[in-house]
């Protein structure tokens, strides 16, 4: 899957592009992955173009969790669609990461720290 | 009247099994929130059969069949493989899966969470999955 990233002074943003699930779930696992092994603890992942997720998706976030406390950063989301959220809502995970509206919510959090 | 899609055991297929599901609960005119529920189900459970029961053999097949009976909506995953019991299975809570950094876990607590019925059956050369979902009137 395509995967954008955007470094900002306080945080980088990750934007994966189409739906994600069993198969290009490992991309995004990996994009993340990277980042954190390059020192990055602040990690934005912008859900603006990501139609579908699946619970391998949900996973990778998981996954990174207890890594990205460990470092003392933060994982935060944005732009979910309605299909997207639910997904995070019918697991309970929505309570477990910072869920913004929208880019400048994000921006204004990660300033504040 | 049932509608099939026969797959092979490729993870890429999973979009394919998605916009099959979409489109038959559209023609039933089953759309929004509970066709996404459905369409989430169901890819959790083929992708399951994909990784778990055919370590994504391209070789092997899954067929998905969808069909309405009475207030309930069912999708069979005909698979010919060994039946897995995601029917009893019991998924670790969030909160473990977190400790243990693990990527899976999620998807038969997704399954759970939707279908109101789930139903496995080990025949003598393939298993089969029901999911049925009731529709409100």
């Amino acid at each position: 899957m395509e995967i954008k990233t955007v470094k900002h002074p306080q945080y980088t943003t990750v934007i994966p592009v189409g739906d994600i699930d069993a198969n290009s779930s490992v991309d995004l696992d990996q994009a993340v992955g990277e980042l954190l092994e390059g020192g990055e603890s602040n990690i934005h992942i912008s859900c603006k173009e990501v139609p579908y997720i699946s619970s391998a998706g949900l996973g990778v976030f998981i996954s990174k969790l207890d890594e990205i406390t460990a470092l003392e950063g933060d994982l935060v989301l944005s732009g979910m669609r309605e299909n997207v959220f639910e997904a995070f809502n019918l697991l309970g995970l929505h309570q477990l990461v910072r869920i913004f509206e929208n880019e400048v919510d994000v921006e204004k959090y990660f300033s504040q720290e | 009247m049932k509608s099939y899609l026969r797959v092979r055991c490729n993870k890429k297929f999973l979009a394919t099994i998605r916009d099959f599901v979409k489109e038959k609960l559209a023609d039933m005119n089953i759309n929004g929130r509970v066709s996404h529920q459905i369409v989430l189900a169901v890819d959790e459970a083929c992708a399951n059969c994909m990784i778990h029961q055919h370590q994504c053999d391209n070789l092997s097949t899954l067929e998905i069949s969808i069909y309405k009976e009475g207030d309930t909506l069912y999708t069979e995953i005909k698979d010919p493989g060994k039946a897995f019991p995601m029917h009893t299975y019991q998924p670790e809570q969030l909160q473990e899966i977190i400790k243990k950094r693990a990527k899976g876990g999620l998807g038969i607590s997704l399954i759970h969470k939707i279908m109101d019925e789930i139903q496995v059956k080990q025949e003598s050369n393939y298993s089969l999955y029901r999911l049925g979902k009731k529709l409100e009137a």
